[in-house]
C-alpha cells in the first residue's frame, strides 16, 4: 500500500488494487487499436493513435469537399545545397525488378523522386525502360506500405489475429534472441546486390544459417539445363543485338522473359537494318505473346510440343540437311519428334533449318517462358542448348560469360526449404524480396506453421507478412543505398533519392543490425558499408564518378566461347512426358509479371500489349475452341486442374493453340493493398510439384484442365474497341523484299490540294516520327507518359466505359486468319496537326496552335464541350469525367510539378512534353546556346527500348525527324483528311516472303 | 363554289369565345389538373435532383465516353429545339401566308416553342464539363486580355442561333398575348389579379391606334421569325456537319434537320392539342378536327421529306466513294445500334403513312399514337446521328454508348420541365388567342352567323 485513500468509491480503490489502478489510468476499458494488452509503454497509448487517425480522417473528409484545395507554400529559409526550387535534379541509380536490372536516372523535384528514366550508359537497358520500371516510382509512394516495423500476433492456427506496432529495438532484440537458438534459414530472391551477398555470407557464418534463393518467376530450369549440358549453372544472356536469325519457342523475349528491355533494344538494332542483314524472328508458341506479335513468321504449337519442335528442328538440321556438328547420334531419338511435327510444319522446318544453318553462329534459339515450364521444361532447355551448340551459337548469341550470374534462384531450393520447415529443423525463417505465401502456393504457408519465428523483410503486411511474426519494413530502392550486379561484371550503385518516408530499413541495414547484435548497426550505416565495400573494388574511377555514372564495368571480362556439350545430358531427351487434351498454361504478363508490383494502379490499368485488357486476368482460349464450345468473350468458366478450381472470365485470343488455356500469373492478390486486392484470380494454385532425376521444379504449363461454363458473364476491360483494320490504311506493312524494290511499298498516297495557304512556322516546328518497324508494342511509353504527365487511373468500371486517361496509347490490330494472325502495333499520341480539327471547333479557344507547331491545350480556359474530342479523327483527346485530382497520400508526391493537374470537366491530351521543350529552351536562353537535334526528348521517346520514337525540329533539315519525314517509308495516317499532322509513321517491314491478308471485312470484333 | 368549313364550331358568339377561353384561367383547378400538375411537378423535381448530381459530381455520371463525346444531352437538346419549330412555323409563317386556320392553335404552338427552347437551352450548358463557366461561350468584354470566343466554332453559332431564337419567340409570343391579357384584366374581379394582368397587358386599351401598332409589330415580328424557322436548325445541324467525321460531315444536314424539326414540332402540337381537347372539352370547338387534319397532312409531308433525306444520305454515302462514310452508314443500319436506326425509320417514315387515309387523319386515337411515335422517332433520329462517333476512322477507337440512370433521368426529367411549364401556361395564359379567333369566327358561315 503506497497511500491510504481518504475518499474512496469502491473497495478496490480503497485497497489500492493494482488492477484497478491500471483501469483508472487507461481511461477506456478497451483500446480500439491495441491487441490484447500487448501495447507497451514505449509504443505509446493507442488511443492517441486512434484520435490522430480520427482527426486525420475527419480533416480529410472535410478537405474532400473543397474544389480547389488551398495549400500554403513556404520558401526555404536556408536553401539545401543542390536544390533550386523549380529545377529538377537527376541522380543515377539502379534497381532490380525480379530478375531484370535497370540502370536509371531518377528525376527529383524539391527532394522527391518523381520519375525514372533509363540510364543510357548502362548496359542492362541502354536507356530503355519497361512499363514496370516506370511504375517503380509509384510503388515508393504506395499508400498501402507499412509505416514501421510491426509485430503480428499470430493465433494457434498461425493466422494473423492482430498487428501491433513495434520498434526496431524491441524487434531486433526478440529476433536476435531467436537467432541465437540456431536453425536459421534465409529465403530471398536471386540476390543481385554484391553487398547484400557479402552480408548474407557473414550472416550465414555468424548464425550458421542456410540461404535459399527462389524467384517467383524463376529460371531454375534454364540454369539447371545449362549445368547438365555445360556443367555451368548459369542463366545466359540472349544477345538479340548480335542475332540475325532468332527462333523463339515459347520464350517471350520481347515481353516478359528474362530481360525484355535489353532484349528489345538488341532486337531493334537488328530490325533497323533495312537490308539483307535485317534480323528475322521466327516464333513457335502456344499462347499469343508480345514476341509472337512481332514475329516475322509465327507458328502455333500445342502445349507440350515445345521440346518436340526443337528436336524436330534439330533433326532437320542434323539429318535432313546433314549439318551435324558432331552430333549425328542424336537422330536416334529426334527422328520420332521429326515424324510427329512434320505433318504440320514440314515446309517450315525445312526452311527454318536451312536458314539456321546459313546463319549459324549468328542465330539464336531460345525457350523458357512460364508457358513452356511443364514437365519437359528442362529437356526443352537441353534441346535448345543442343541446337545452339550444333549451330555454334553458344558463346556468341548465347552469352554465358557476360551472363546474368546473379540469378541463382530455383524452385529446387524452395522445395528443400519447405522440406526443412516441415521437419521442424527451421526455427527462424527470414524472408526478403519474395512473397512466397502468395507466389509459391499454399504449401509454403502450411509449412511456415512449423517455424518458431518467421521474420518478413518487406514493405507491407502482405500475404507473407501476415503469416510472419515480424514485419520489418523495408526501405524502397529509391530510399536506400545499395548496389547491383545485373550482368556479370557490370556493377551499378543504387543511390537513395529521398529519405525513407516511413520508419524503414533496407535489408542491408537489417542484416548489419543483426550482425551487431541489435545495436542498430550504428557503427556502420548502409551508405558507409556500400562505399567501403566498393572503394576496395573500384579501380580507376573515383567513387563520386561511379555514383554519377551509375555504372561501373569491370575491365577485361573474359570473352565467352563455345563450351563443350556434355552428351550425357542427351539422355534426358529420350523420354519426354506426353501431353494430351486441353491444358492450362500460365504465362506472365508484361505489366504484372509475378504480381510483385500489383498494387501500382498504373500497372493494373496498363493494357496488356497483346489482349489490350486491363484490371483482370482471364482464361485465354482460341477462337476455334470458343466456337466449338460456344464460349463468348467474358463468359465465366470454372477451370479445374488437379484438386483446385477457379472461376475466371474467358478471353478469346486469336493465334493460340486450340489445346491451350492461358492464365496470367500475378493476379488474385489478397493482401497487397487497395488497388490489387481481389483483382483477378491467383493462377499459381494450379502449379504442380514435379521431381525427377533432372531436378525438382514447379510445373506451370501443360496441366490437364477441365473447363466448364458457369452461365455467368462479366465484361473484360478492353481499351481497344475493334481489332481489325477493316481494310483501311492504318498500319502499313510490307515485306523486306518489296521494300528493297520500292521504299514506298504498301503506302497508298493521296493527292491533297487545299485552297488555303499553309501555316508558316518560322522558328522551330516540333514533330515526332514513329518507326512502326522498331516498335514492339511493349507499352513502356504509355507508363512513361503517365508518370511524366500526372495521368490518373480510373479503375475497371470506367475503363469499361471507355474513360481511360492514357495520353499515349498503342493500338494493336490483327491481320489474317484468326487462328494464326499476324499483329501490328501502332503507338498514338496527339498528332499536333497543322490544320487541327480540334482547334476550329472549340468555342472558347481552349485549344490553340502554337507558333512552334504544337497544338496546345489551355486547361483553365476549357469549358468541356468535348467537341474537340469528337472531331479528332485519331481520338487522342481525353476528358476528365470526374475529379481525378485527389489521390491518396502520399501518392501526390509522385506528381510532376511541371505538368498541370487537370481539374474535373476539362479536356486533356499529349502536349509533346511541352514542359520539356520549355525547360530546354529556357536553359539554352540563359546559357545562350543553340538548340541541337536531340536536346529534347519526350517522355515516351526517352523510355522506348527500341528507339522507335524520334522527336525533333521539322524546320531543321538535318534533324533526325526531318530525315525521317523525307524518307519514302514515311506515311501520314488519314492523310486524305488533310490535317497535316506532325506525327508520322514509318512502314512496318516484315522479313517474310509474303504478308498475311485480311480475309474478311467486318466481324472479328 | 366550295363552301369553307367553319374554323370554329358550336355557333359561338363573341362572348362565348371570351368565356370559353378565359374560363380555364379564371376557375380553380379541378382534380384532373391537380393530379397532372403534381405528377409533372414531381418529375420536374426529380429532374432537378438529377441535374444537381450531374453538376456536382461530373459528366462521368452519364453514358458519354471516349469515343462518344456527345450523348443524351446533345440528343435531347436537338430534340427539344426541333419541337419548337412548329410553333414558329404556325405563328409566323402561316401568319404571313394568311392561313386563317392557324389562329386557334397558334398561341399554344408558340407557347410550346418557348417552353421547348427553354428546356432545350439547359442541355448544352449541362453537357459541358464545367457548366458554371458556360458563359464563356458568350462574347462579352472581359478582363482576360484579348480573350474572345472562337467565331469559327459551330457551337458559337449555336449560342447565337438559339439565344436569338429564344428571344424572338418570347417577344413574339408576348406581343400576341397583350390584347388577351387586357381582356383577362378587364374581366378580373380580384384586384391583385387585375393588377398583374394589368401590368402584363402594358396598358392596352383596345383603341384603333393600339390595334394599328399591334398589327404592325406583330407582322414585323412574324417577318423576323420566319428566317429563324430555317436558320436555327440549320445552325444546330452545323454542330455535326462542320465536323469532319463520317456520318456527320454531310451537306444535306441543314434542310434535313429543318424538315425533321417541323415534322417533330407538328407531332408535338398534335400530342398537346389532343390532350388539351381531352381534358378541356370546350376547346374542341376551337381546335376542331379540321385543324388536326391539316396538321396531320403537314406531318405526312414532312415525314416524306425526312424519309427522302434518309435515303439520300445513303445514296450519297455510296456515291461519294468515301470508305469511312460508307462504313458509317452501313454501320448505322446494320451495326450494333441498328435497332435505333430501325426505330427511327419505322417511327418517322412508316408511321406517318397512315395519314394518307382521311379516316385516320381525322381519328383522334390514331393521330395521338402516330404523333407519339413521331416524337419517339425524332428523338432516335438525333440519337442515331449523335452516336455515329462510336465507330469512326480508326477501328481501335471504336466503342459503345450505354445510357445510364442519369441519362434517362435527364431525358425524362426534361419532359417534367416542359409539361410543368405547359400546365402553368394553360392556367395562367389564354390558351387560344381570343383576339385572333374572333375575326375568324364566321369563316365558313353565312353572314350573321347563321347557316
Amino acid at each position: 500500500m503506497e497511500k491510504s485513500n481518504k475518499y474512496w468509491q469502491s473497495l478496490e480503490e480503497w485497497r489500492n488494487d493494482p488492477k484497478f489502478k491500471e483501469l483508472v489510468n487507461s481511461e477506456f476499458m478497451t483500446s480500439p487499436l491495441a491487441g490484447d494488452g500487448e501495447v507497451t509503454e514505449e509504443e505509446g497509448p493507442a488511443r492517441r493513435h486512434f484520435l490522430k487517425l480520427m482527426g486525420a480522417s475527419m480533416a480529410l473528409t472535410t478537405f474532400g469537399c473543397v474544389r480547389r484545395p488551398a495549400q500554403k507554400i513556404v520558401p526555404y529559409a536556408n536553401r539545401p545545397h543542390e536544390i533550386v526550387p523549380g529545377v529538377a535534379n537527376y541522380y543515377a541509380s539502379s534497381f532490380v525488378d525480379g530478375v531484370e536490372g535497370f540502370g536509371t536516372v531518377v528525376t527529383t523535384r524539391e527532394g522527391r523522386p518523381i520519375k525514372l528514366e533509363g540510364n543510357k550508359s548502362h548496359p542492362a537497358n541502354f536507356g530503355g525502360m519497361s512499363a514496370r520500371a516506370h511504375s517503380h516510382v509509384l510503388s515508393l509512394y504506395d499508400p498501402d506500405r507499412a509505416n514501421g516495423p510491426k509485430n503480428n500476433l499470430l493465433n494457434e492456427q498461425r493466422t494473423n489475429k492482430d498487428t501491433v506496432n513495434t520498434t526496431w529495438k524491441s524487434a531486433d532484440a526478440a529476433i536476435s534472441k531467436q537467432l541465437a537458438k540456431g536453425g536459421v534459414a534465409v529465403l530471398t530472391g536471386s540476390v543481385s546486390s554484391p553487398t547484400t551477398k557479402a552480408l548474407l555470407n557473414t550472416f550465414k557464418t555468424a548464425f550458421s544459417a542456410d540461404h535459399y534463393a527462389w524467384d517467383s518467376i524463376g529460371l531454375g530450369h534454364v540454369s539447371q539445363a545449362q549445368k547438365l549440358c555445360y556443367g555451368q549453372s548459369v542463366v545466359p544472356a540472349y544477345r538479340l543485338d548480335k542475332a540475325k536469325y532468332i527462333v523463339s519457342v515459347d520464350a517471350d523475349l520481347l515481353g516478359s522473359y528474362l530481360n525484355p528491355t535489353r532484349q528489345s533494344k538488341g532486337f531493334a538494332q537488328g530490325r533497323k537494318k533495312l537490308n539483307d542483314d535485317m534480323n528475322k524472328l521466327v516464333v513457335f508458341e502456344t499462347l499469343m505473346t508480345l514476341t509472337g506479335t512481332n514475329a516475322d513468321e509465327r507458328f502455333v504449337i500445342h502445349p507440350g510440343e515445345q521440346a518436340s519442335l526443337v528436336l524436330a528442328l534439330t533433326h532437320e538440321v542434323v539429318s535432313e540437311l546433314g549439318f551435324s556438328g558432331g552430333f549425328e547420334g542424336v537422330t536416334s531419338f529426334t527422328a520420332s519428334h521429326h515424324e510427329k511435327m512434320k505433318p504440320r510444319f514440314a515446309k517450315a522446318l525445312n526452311a527454318i533449318a536451312k536458314e539456321l544453318i546459313s546463319y549459324r553462329g549468328d542465330a539464336l534459339v531460345a525457350a523458357g517462358s512460364p508457358q513452356s515450364q511443364d514437365e519437359n521444361a528442362i529437356p526443352l532447355q537441353i534441346a535448345v542448348n543442343l541446337l545452339n551448340t550444333i549451330l555454334g551459337n553458344d558463346g556468341k548469341t548465347v552469352d554465358h560469360s557476360n551472363s546474368y550470374s546473379f540469378i541463382t534462384g530455383s524452385d529446387a531450393q524452395m522445395y528443400n526449404l519447405i522440406e526443412k520447415m516441415k521437419s521442424g529443423s527451421v526455427k527462424t525463417l527470414v524472408i526478403q524480396g519474395v512473397n512466397p505465401a502468395y507466389a509459391w502456393g499454399d504449401s509454403f504457408a502450411e509449412a511456415a506453421k512449423n517455424v518458431e519465428m518467421v521474420v518478413y523483410v518487406g514493405d507491407r503486411n502482405d500475404e507473407t507478412g501476415s503469416i510472419s511474426h515480424y514485419l520489418l519494413t523495408e526501405s524502397h530502392a529509391l530510399e536506400s543505398w545499395g548496389d547491383a550486379e545485373v550482368i556479370k561484371g557490370v556493377y551499378s550503385i543504387q543511390q537513395p533519392t529521398i529519405r525513407p518516408l516511413y520508419d524503414t530499413r533496407s535489408f542491408n541495414e537489417t542484416l548489419l543490425a543483426w550482425l551487431n547484435k541489435g545495436s542498430e548497426g550504428d557503427d556502420k550505416t548502409a551508405h558507409d558499408y556500400v562505399k567501403s565495400y566498393w572503394s576496395s573494388k573500384i579501380k580507376g574511377p573515383s567513387w563520386n564518378n561511379v555514383l554519377q555514372n551509375g555504372v561501373f564495368t569491370e575491365a577485361n571480362l573474359p570473352s565467352g566461347g563455345q563450351r563443350s556439350f556434355n552428351r550425357t545430358a542427351l539422355n534426358y531427351l529420350k523420354k519426354l512426358t506426353p501431353v494430351s487434351g486441353l491444358t492450362l498454361n500460365m504465362y506472365s504478363t508484361v505489366g504484372l509479371r509475378d504480381g510483385s508490383l500489383a498494387n501500382v494502379s498504373w500497372l493494373q490499368e496498363f493494357p496488356d500489349p497483346v489482349t489490350k485488357i486491363c484490371w483482370d486476368n482471364y482464361a485465354t482460349v482460341s477462337p476455334k475452341y470458343a466456337a466449338e464450345n460456344s464460349l463468348k468473350e467474358g463468359d465465366v468458366v470454372k477451370l479445374t486442374s488437379g484438386k483446385n478450381s477457379l472461376t475466371v472470365p474467358v478471353h478469346i485470343q486469336p493465334g493460340q493453340s486450340d489445346k491451350a488455356v492461358g492464365l496470367a500469373l500475378g493476379y488474385g492478390r489478397w493482401a497487397a493493398g487497395e488497388v490489387a486486392n481481389k483483382v483477378g484470380v491467383r493462377s499459381i494454385v494450379f502449379a504442380k510439384d514435379f521431381k525427377n532425376t533432372m531436378g525438382h521444379n514447379r510445373v506451370l504449363a501443360s496441366l490437364p484442365v477441365k473447363l466448364e461454363k458457369t452461365g455467368k458473364s462479366i465484361p473484360l476491360a478492353n481499351v481497344q474497341g475493334h481489332h481489325s483494320m477493316e481494310g483501311r490504311q492504318i498500319v502499313v506493312e510490307t515485306t523486306l523484299k518489296d521494300f528493297q524494290k520500292n521504299p514506298e511499298s504498301g503506302i497508298h498516297r493521296h493527292k491533297i490540294f487545299s485552297l488555303w495557304s499553309k501555316h508558316k512556322y518560322t522558328g522551330h516546328k516540333w514533330a515526332l516520327s514513329v518507326d512502326l518497324n522498331s516498335c514492339t508494342g511493349c507499352g513502356s511509353c504509355i507508363i512513361a507518359c503517365q508518370s511524366e504527365n500526372n495521368i490518373p487511373t480510373v479503375g475497371k468500371k470506367y475503363v469499361l466505359n471507355g474513360r481511360e486517361m492514357h495520353w499515349m496509347r498503342v493500338d494493336r490490330y490483327y491481320v489474317g486468319d484468326p487462328e494464326n494472325p499476324s499483329a501490328v502495333h501502332q503507338p498514338l499520341m496527339c498528332f499536333h496537326c497543322d490544320n487541327a480539327p480540334c482547334e476550329t471547333v472549340c468555342p472558347v479557344l481552349a485549344t490553340v496552335h502554337s507558333d512552334e507547331g504544337t497544338n496546345d491545350m489551355i486547361y483553365n480556359r476549357c469549358v468541356g464541350t468535348r467537341y474537340c474530342a469528337n472531331n479528332c479523327p485519331y481520338k487522342v483527346r481525353r476528358f476528365n469525367w470526374f475529379s481525378y485530382t485527389s489521390v491518396k497520400t502520399p501518392l501526390h508526391m509522385a506528381m510532376n510539378p511541371e505538368v498541370t493537374v487537370r481539374s474535373r470537366g476539362v479536356m486533356e491530351k499529349c502536349t509533346f512534353c511541352n514542359h520539356r521543350i520549355k525547360e530546354v529552351q529556357n536553359k539554352q536562353r540563359v546559357a545562350k546556346t543553340k538548340y541541337k537535334d536531340g536536346d529534347i526528348l519526350t517522355a515516351c521517346q526517352q523510355s522506348c527500348p527500341t528507339d522507335a520514337l524520334v522527336f525533333g525540329d521539322m524546320n531543321d533539315p538535318n534533324s533526325q525527324v526531318s530525315k525521317d519525314f523525307a524518307d519514302k517509308r514515311t506515311y501520314i495516317l488519314l492523310e486524305e483528311l488533310n490535317n497535316t499532322p506532325s506525327v508520322r509513321y514509318k512502314t512496318k517491314i516484315r522479313n517474310v516472303a509474303s504478308l498475311k491478308k485480311d480475309k474478311h471485312h467486318g466481324g472479328g470484333h | 363554289m366550295l363552301k369553307r368549313r367553319p374554323l370554329v364550331t358550336g355557333d359561338k358568339t363573341y362572348k362565348d369565345v371570351t368565356d370559353d377561353i378565359c374560363e380555364l384561367i379564371e376557375r380553380p383547378p379541378g382534380i384532373h389538373f391537380m393530379g397532372l400538375f403534381l405528377g409533372v411537378k414531381a418529375l420536374f423535381v426529380f429532374y432537378l435532383v438529377v441535374l444537381a448530381f450531374i453538376v456536382s459530381t461530373g459528366m462521368g455520371l452519364m453514358g458519354v465516353n471516349h469515343p462518344v463525346g456527345w450523348g443524351t444531352d446533345i440528343i435531347t437538346f436537338v430534340f427539344w429545339i426541333g419541337i419548337g419549330h412548329a410553333g414558329t412555323l404556325i405563328s409566323a409563317v402561316l401568319f404571313l401566308f394568311r392561313q386563317k386556320w392557324r389562329t386557334s392553335i397558334a398561341r399554344t404552338a408558340e407557347a410550346m416553342t418557348v417552353f421547348a427552347v427553354m428546356t432545350a437551352g439547359l442541355f448544352p450548358i449541362l453537357h459541358t464539363g464545367r457548366p458554371w463557366l458556360a458563359y464563356w461561350l458568350l462574347p462579352y468584354p472581359n478582363q482576360r486580355g484579348p480573350l474572345w470566343v472562337n467565331f469559327r466554332s459551330p457551337l458559337i453559332w449555336d449560342v447565337f442561333a438559339v439565344s436569338t431564337y429564344a428571344t424572338v419567340s418570347i417577344v413574339f409570343w408576348y406581343v400576341g398575348l397583350i390584347p388577351d391579357f387586357a381582356t383577362v384584366r378587364d374581366r378580373a374581379k380580384n384586384p391583385i389579379r387585375k393588377k398583374i394582368y394589368g401590368i402584363l397587358s402594358l396598358g392596352w386599351r383596345g383603341t384603333a391606334r393600339d390595334w394599328n401598332h399591334y398589327e404592325m409589330v406583330y407582322m414585323l415580328l412574324a417577318g423576323l421569325s420566319t428566317p429563324l424557322v430555317l436558320s436555327v436548325h440549320s445552325i444546330v445541324s452545323f454542330d455535326f456537319a462542320v465536323a469532319q467525321l463520317p456520318g456527320w460531315h454531310t451537306t444535306i444536314f441543314p434542310p434535313y434537320f429543318v424538315a425533321g424539326a417541323i415534322f417533330s414540332g407538328f407531332a408535338m402540337v398534335i400530342t398537346l392539342m389532343v390532350l388539351v381537347r381531352h381534358f378541356y372539352p370546350p376547346f374542341k370547338n376551337y381546335v376542331t378536327l379540321d385543324h388536326m387534319e391539316v396538321m396531320n397532312k403537314i406531318i405526312m409531308v414532312t415525314g416524306l421529306l425526312v424519309g427522302y433525306a434518309y435515303g439520300s444520305e445513303f445514296f450519297i454515302a455510296w456515291y461519294s466513294g468515301a470508305p469511312y462514310e460508307q462504313y458509317a452508314f452501313i454501320n448505322r443500319a446494320f451495326g450494333p445500334y441498328a435497332w435505333s436506326y430501325w426505330i427511327m425509320i419505322s417511327c418517322n417514315v412508316i408511321s406517318p403513312q397512315v395519314f394518307w387515309f382521311k379516316k385516320f387523319r381525322r381519328s383522334i386515337p390514331v393521330m395521338f399514337v402516330a404523333s407519339i411515335f413521331v416524337n419517339i422517332g425524332m428523338w432516335f433520329e438525333r440519337y442515331v446521328i449523335t452516336i455515329t462517333t462510336h465507330r469512326d476512322f480508326l477501328p481501335a477507337n471504336w466503342g459503345d454508348f450505354v445510357m445510364t440512370f442519369f441519362d434517362l433521368g435527364a431525358l425524362f426529367g426534361s419532359f417534367g420541365m416542359f409539361f410543368l411549364l405547359f400546365l402553368l401556361y394553360l392556367r395562367l395564359v389564354p390558351a387560344v388567342s381570343i383576339a385572333e379567333v374572333k375575326p375568324v369566327l364566321f369563316v365558313g358561315k353565312d353572314k350573321g352567323g347563321h347557316h
